[in-house]
């Protein structure tokens, strides 16, 4: 990110549309697929300006998301830029096998001849009501198949930033964005900027814990460090950015730093991001550790719709302080 | 209309019985209050649930579904509530249902897109567009080899021939002469982006194309919607074939993506009998495509029904929906800690 950009504010909604706007402005064989970009809630109105700068380069396609997701693949293949809203993630599943069969697997298996640089967007995350087939977080699958790049935000800047990345590059990648961040608003550099993949952020320095939060969790994590700050203990928060790659270097150090580690995340604990990002430092600072390594995730369990059975299940801040507590008491060596 | 699928049953000669046009009516305004009631809820307690109501369409579901026998089953959708309450549902348990309740028809797990009641016969109400296409061929096809005679209905909206699985489950069927309904319900509105996008001139081409019998019916008017559905069922049970049925109806005007809106106001079952009380924004709507006031001045016009008999409907509705009301606020939320449990059987 140029430091040198004044800043200006702007809902993560508008982040993303305009990060779409310098991509169409500059490049004319960019196009946009799906209709509701900006989702159907408060923020609807801000993928307006996009249809009016833009026109038919904003295709509004039929209720055909494994179709949708084939069309931008093939359109990439053959040369253009393409974004591809899917909506929720859960109705993205109907597409998985174009995702993961075709688009994951045109540069590798033509030996590198072929390339698809095509972004897929889909809201993920337990939003309120949604129930079982509305609320699911699947970016741990996705970064399960080898090919694609998995971004997730977690504010205005990075999903502005992340984006404009991701449509100069040459891959796919699924930006999985938490329906929950869409009103969110934050500083973004007014200039046209990028930010490189795999470069997690420290989205607040501390010295007792590391918690690395992913998406929207990220958030919660910042919450419960002003909670935790109350009772003496001072958390650092790592915002990894993107799952594949992840910045499992910036991790470590963090750790290295703490000794402690809390990871959370949205989706389902088991096999989660959560997990691979425990795995990892398991492995590459097992040393450093003071405490073992708490996740805080979905449990494996559908996500139901009455309001005390969907706020049970969902990750939140008071269970990350929670989880900062345990390690903190938990720690036998120091 | 030009395609209206009168013309089987017409050819069998049948008419439909006093007491079957009365019933009818009833159960349509039980889903036609049923669904006002839900308004009311969403309002008194501000949950979050997106309600699509089957306001508009009480012709179609109340026909469809009284055409069926016990032991035939159906698969609904999102728009769920009215298929349940026409199939004979308890509309308190399916209330308590949207309202995230223990004593809801899924014990608040489901909520108001997936309200499914076993015992009424359905086997699954996904919101996934097209979803109860292929979930149907499969209860279709377990029919089949049980060799019952009992058939398998999908309810879906125009949106699930967008889908692939709108058209593979079509063709499956059709190949494997399954006892399967394609009940289709068009609500496809022209001049706002419609709800559906076939390059077909016809919805029905699709189907037909893959050779199963296709009708059109006016989706509004529920002696017709009965007389199809009725020759429909009647024709799959004999011969194990699948038929597909194009219910044309208007998009409810309250009908909103987030949030439904009363804006033609609370039903009054007396501008059944008297026009001139149609006023409005939305008169067309009420006057033309509202299938329950239109049943009720056929009825009235054919003098099976006064005024004072549709008010005594009315009453004995309201009074139904009054207990619906008082047993799903009674019903307790589920208890938290119970979230983790019942993934597996």
């Amino acid at each position: 990110m140029t430091a040198k950009s004044s800043m200006v504010e702007k809902s993560f909604a508008q982040a993303m549309v305009d990060a779409l706007a310098f991509t169409l402005r500059s490049e004319p064989n960019s196009i946009v697929i799906g209709r509701g970009l900006t989702g159907h809630g408060s923020e609807m109105n801000a993928e307006q300006s996009l249809h009016d700068e833009f026109g038919d380069r904003i295709i509004d396609p039929p209720t055909s998301e494994s179709l949708v997701v084939a069309v931008g693949t093939g359109a990439a293949t053959a040369g253009f830029k393409v974004f591809v809203h899917l909506g929720t993630a859960s109705f993205a599943f109907e597409a998985v096998n174009q995702i993961v069969n075709e688009a994951a697997n045109v540069h590798y298996m033509s030996g590198g001849q072929l390339t698809a640089p095509v972004v897929f967007q889909m809201y993920h995350g337990i939003r309120g009501g949604g129930g079982p087939q509305h609320s699911h977080s699947p970016q741990a699958m996705y970064a399960n198949c080898a090919g694609l790049h998995v971004l997730l935000p977690s504010s205005p800047a990075d999903v502005q930033g992340l984006l404009r990345t991701a449509m100069k590059a040459n891959n796919p990648a699924i930006l999985m964005n938490h329906s929950r961040l869409l009103p969110m608003r934050g500083p973004v550099p007014e200039d046209d900027f990028e930010i490189p993949f795999g470069t997690a952020d420290i989205k607040r320095a501390g010295r007792d814990v590391t918690v690395v939060a992913t998406s929207h969790m990220v958030n919660e994590a910042l919450k419960a460090a002003e909670a935790l700050a109350a009772d003496g203990i001072d958390i650092e928060v790592v915002d990894p950015r993107t799952a594949v790659p992840l910045d499992r270097e910036r991790i470590c150090a963090s750790v290295r730093k703490t000794g402690r580690l809390v990871v959370a995340d949205e989706a389902n604990l088991t096999c989660s991001i959560a997990s691979e990002i425990a795995a990892s430092v398991a492995e590459l600072a097992f040393d450093a550790l003071k405490a073992p390594i708490l996740r805080v995730a979905r449990p494996d369990v559908p996500i139901p719709y009455s309001p005390p059975l969907e706020k049970y299940l969902t990750p939140n801040a008071e269970k990350i302080a929670a989880a900062v507590k345990a390690v903190m008491g938990k720690s036998a060596r120091s | 209309m030009d395609e209206v699928a009168a013309a089987p049953w017409d050819r069998q000669g049948g008419e439909i019985d006093t007491d079957t046009r009365v019933t009818l009516f009833e159960r349509m305004l039980l889903m036609r209050r049923f669904e006002e009631e839900v308004i009311a809820v969403a309002a008194a307690h501000k949950y979050i649930g997106r309600n699509h109501l089957y306001i508009g369409h009480e012709a179609t579901g109340a026909a469809v579904l009284a055409a069926l026998r016990p032991g035939d089953v159906a698969h609904t959708t999102h728009r769920n509530h009215g298929h349940l309450i026409a199939r004979g549902a308890d509309p308190g348990k399916a209330l308590a249902e949207i309202m995230g309740r223990e004593n809801g028809y899924n014990r608040g797990r489901g909520g108001t897109w997936h309200i499914c009641s076993r015992e009424v016969g359905f086997l699954s109400t996904s919101a996934m567009v097209g979803g109860s296409v292929g979930l149907a061929v499969g209860a279709g096809l377990a029919a089949q080899r049980a060799r019952r005679r009992t058939i398998s209905v999908a309810l879906f909206g125009d949106g699930a021939l967008d889908e692939g699985i709108g058209y593979e489950g079509l063709n499956f069927a059709s190949v494997f002469n399954l006892p399967v309904l394609f009940m289709c319900e068009n609500n496809a509105k022209t001049g706002q982006r419609p709800s559906s996008m076939l390059a077909a001139q016809s919805l029905l081409d699709v189907p037909r194309a893959l050779r199963i019998e296709s009708v059109l019916v006016n989706g509004v008017d529920v002696e017709a919607v009965y007389k199809t559905a009725t020759w429909a069922v009647e024709r799959i049970r004999r011969t194990g074939a699948p038929v597909f049925i194009e219910a044309k109806l208007e998009r409810w005007p309250g009908s909103h993506q987030l949030k439904p809106e009363l804006t033609t106001g609370r039903t009054n079952l007396r501008m059944g009998f008297d026009l001139s009380r149609i006023t409005g924004e939305h008169a067309d709507w009420i006057g033309q495509q509202d299938p329950v006031l239109r049943h009720l001045r056929i009825l009235a016009e054919a003098k099976v029904l006064t005024e004072a008999d549709a008010l005594a409907i009315d009453r004995r509705v309201d009074e139904q929906m009054k207990k619906a009301r008082a047993y799903a606020e009674a019903s307790p939320f589920p208890n938290p800690e119970s979230a983790p449990m019942g993934v597996f059987a």
